[in-house]
């Protein structure tokens, strides 16, 4: 990174507030495919995730104007979508119906997948994606602010300080839901491993 | 029997990574972002769906061509204020699909109450006192063993160059 | 009457390098055990100053490791264990004790405890004296065992990780360290306090650790003002096309009524030099700032086409140091105090009860 870090989206940002509107449709197309990771990982449906995802720029449309880049337009556009998703899944109660995609080819390249099924430890290709649809199932189990930490860290990859800003809390807090949640998700999996139901 | 510790839990999320959409999602959704908008403003009268093409017809002229119709920029950029405003203060209608009734209907404060401090970015500068709920939750998880600290990455962050 | 013949002079010969190759190994043999014999006194002569740090957060209790620096209690850790969680005990000589906080600074990544009790105290060194490869000892407290020895070297001194900077060089250090390790002291060979150990890499293979001279820094603000004081210039720095005079930091941006901007630092300026920092690259930026306090006069050296300039900067407070986040809980975090406040906040060491 040998760039100075001012926002790389500030070009964007102030030719959709001067009325470009080709400007904004170049923001939704790069942040649709991030935005759809994050958003689908804590309501785990297709259907939810789209309209969700069209909810959140439809707001950052209308509340762009207002946008005065004190922050990143980054942390700004994550923040509306885990605050909205936060919302919808809180006002609809605990879902179970999980929606399972395929997991795409790229995964192959993926280094970690590599070591996952290279490595000593029990996992087979079989297993694994067992493993990964109880994981599933374990993570609709935790409480929705639990799952956004989680979803954020682990498979959005994104740093404590910028976790903390999105979700205005501390990053002490940030931690401890992340540690908290790890462990009901380890106990949800032994559990899986010692009594497979199939 | 093998426990997942957690670098195998944070491996299996990292794989999540790449559960995709149908192949096509991405290309469609700015289409149907598109047409979600015009829906929309079908759904306004009409007079102010004409106020609103004159807005943004007057935000797509150059100032030159503007200074002879000075009345008329004059009027018709007032009216466009005033409809910017109503439509930026109307409550948010949530289209969620129809198995489920919609939820979304409170807005979510984004760029307007954002509290960090222009220009920098940097993680705040933090002093504590104990927080009240620390009695009361050591108690309840007495039984567990305690986090031992250790983090995977520095909390010493600085986004930007400033300085 | 000649000197040694042939055949003798041989004998002689191998007799000489048997004889050296043997002092070599009884040397390195030496200096091998030398090593060990050093690494045991540090340890024996340091763990009496290390101890054992308990607290509470939001979710459970948590440990890590502190160190004592002056004989009145006071004691360094990372921000990790002693920033964000109450009701701290410290173990020390067999014993409990509660202890408050002093300080706590995410920017530097430290925290500072207090206990009312005479302690003994690690002697403060430099991490600037060391190189990589240099070797050096953390004590720590591993998960729930007792004060353990570890040995490694510098292995580097990073500016940034996984693509994020850190507000100031850190240490990365080849040393194995444990969860609960979080806070050690890292110390040279002359068992002086070089860094405070706060995360692992990857497989807890290494470690970063902050180097002292941040908390150093932190603490000396304490001292003088009840709480951290970050500096700020009010200018935002990127890579120059081409060098000049040795350095690619570029003013991009000198914001609007800022410090710099009142010292007459132009966008386009050169910066050679903050303080008592040499730059070269935009992010050498990020130490000169991070040990600049507010109400300083900071000396700073630019470029202006070929004019070699010095401006006198009065540096601000940083804006960073007043945002606060909330707890989980929709407490906030209180605010660094009051600019006016110089005498350091008495914090209640006893939690609140709950309503």
């Amino acid at each position: 990174m040998d760039q100075p870090r001012t926002d790389p989206d500030q070009e964007l940002v102030k030719r959709t507030q001067a009325g470009d509107a080709a400007a904004f449709d170049e923001l939704v197309i790069k942040y649709t495919p991030r935005l759809y990771g994050l958003v689908y990982n804590m309501t785990s449906n297709h259907e939810d995730t789209n309209d969700l995802l069209q909810d959140i720029f439809a707001k950052a449309y209308k509340a762009i104007r207002g946008f005065q880049g004190k922050s990143s337009f980054y942390t700004w556009i994550h923040s509306i979508a885990v605050n909205m998703t936060l919302n919808f899944l809180k006002k609809r109660g605990r879902r179970f119906q999980l929606s399972l995609d395929d997991v795409d080819a790229s995964i192959q390249n993926d280094r970690e997948f590599m070591e996952a099924t290279a490595t000593s430890s029990p996992v087979r290709e079989a297993d694994l994606s067992e493993l990964q649809r109880r994981l599933n199932e374990a993570m609709m189990k935790l409480s929705e602010d639990h799952r956004a930490v989680v979803t954020m860290f682990h498979i959005q990859g994104m740093p404590h300080a910028e976790i903390s800003k999105i979700l205005r809390v501390s990053e002490g807090t940030v931690r401890s839901r992340l540690f908290y949640a790890n462990r009901q998700l380890q106990n949800y999996l032994d559990e899986f491993r010692k009594n497979p139901v199939s | 029997m093998d426990e997942f510790d957690d670098r195998e839990i944070a491996r299996l999320l990292r794989l999540k990574r790449y559960e995709q959409p149908p192949p096509g999602y991405f290309e469609n959704f700015l289409h149907e972002f598109h047409r979600r908008q015009r829906d929309e403003l079908l759904r306004q009268p009409i007079w102010r769906m004409c106020l609103e093409r004159a807005h943004a017809f007057m935000l797509g002229l150059d100032v030159r061509s503007l200074t002879s119709y000075p009345a008329a920029v004059a009027a018709v950029l007032v009216c466009a204020a005033v409809i910017s405003l109503k439509i930026y203060q109307q409550p948010e209608t949530a289209r969620v699909a129809l198995q489920s009734p919609p939820a979304i209907s409170t807005p979510v404060s984004a760029g307007e109450e954002w509290n960090l401090a222009s220009p920098p970015v940097a993680p705040p500068i933090l002093r504590m006192q104990p927080v009240r709920s620390f009695h009361e939750s050591a108690q309840t998880h007495r039984a567990a063993p305690p986090r031992y600290v250790l983090d995977s990455v520095p909390v010493s962050y600085e986004p930007t160059f400033r300085f | 009457m000649s000197p040694l013949s042939g055949s003798k002079r041989s004998v002689a010969a191998l007799a000489l390098t048997f004889l050296s190759g043997g002092s070599l190994l009884f040397a390195q043999e030496q200096s091998a055990t030398a090593i060990s014999h050093q690494v045991k006194e540090i340890f024996e002569r340091c763990s009496k100053a290390v101890v054992k740090i308990h607290g509470v957060d939001e979710h459970s209790e948590i440990c890590g490791t502190g160190f004592f620096i002056d004989p009145t209690g006071t004691l360094y850790t990372a921000y990790t264990v002693g920033g964000e969680a109450g009701n701290f005990t410290i173990e020390f000589g067999g014993k409990k004790y509660p202890a408050r906080q002093l300080l706590a600074d995410i920017r530097s990544g430290t925290a500072m405890l207090k206990i009312d009790e005479t302690t003994p105290a690690l002697p403060i060194g430099k991490s600037e004296e060391l190189e990589v490869a240099a070797p050096v000892v953390a004590v720590g407290y591993p998960l729930d065992l007792p004060e353990t020895p570890n040995f490694g070297m510098i292995a580097g001194f990073d500016q940034k990780y996984l693509g994020r900077y850190f507000s100031m060089t850190h240490l990365r250090v080849n040393l194995p360290t444990q969860r609960g390790e979080a806070g050690a002291p890292l110390l040279n060979m002359k068992g002086e306090v070089v860094g405070i150990v706060v995360s692992s890499l990857e497989n807890n293979s290494a470690c970063y650790a902050v180097p002292i001279e941040a908390a150093e820094k932190i603490r000396s603000d304490f001292v003088r003002f009840g709480e951290a004081r970050h500096g700020w210039i009010g200018g935002n720095v990127s890579k120059a096309p081409e060098p000049v005079d040795g350095s690619r930091a570029e003013m991009m941006q000198v914001m609007e009524d800022t410090p710099a901007a009142r010292a007459g630092i132009k966008p386009g300026d050169i910066l050679l030099q903050v303080g008592r920092k040499k730059v070269a690259q935009p992010e050498d930026v990020l130490d000169a700032s991070f040990f600049i306090t507010a109400g300083d006069n900071v000396p700073i050296t630019v470029m202006r086409g070929n004019q070699k300039l010095t401006f006198h900067v009065q540096a601000e407070l940083h804006p960073a140091s007043k945002n606060v986040p909330m707890l989980s809980d929709g407490t906030r975090v209180p605010a660094a105090a009051d600019a006016n406040r110089s005498i350091p906040l008495k914090l209640e060491s006893a939690a609140q009860t709950t309503p």
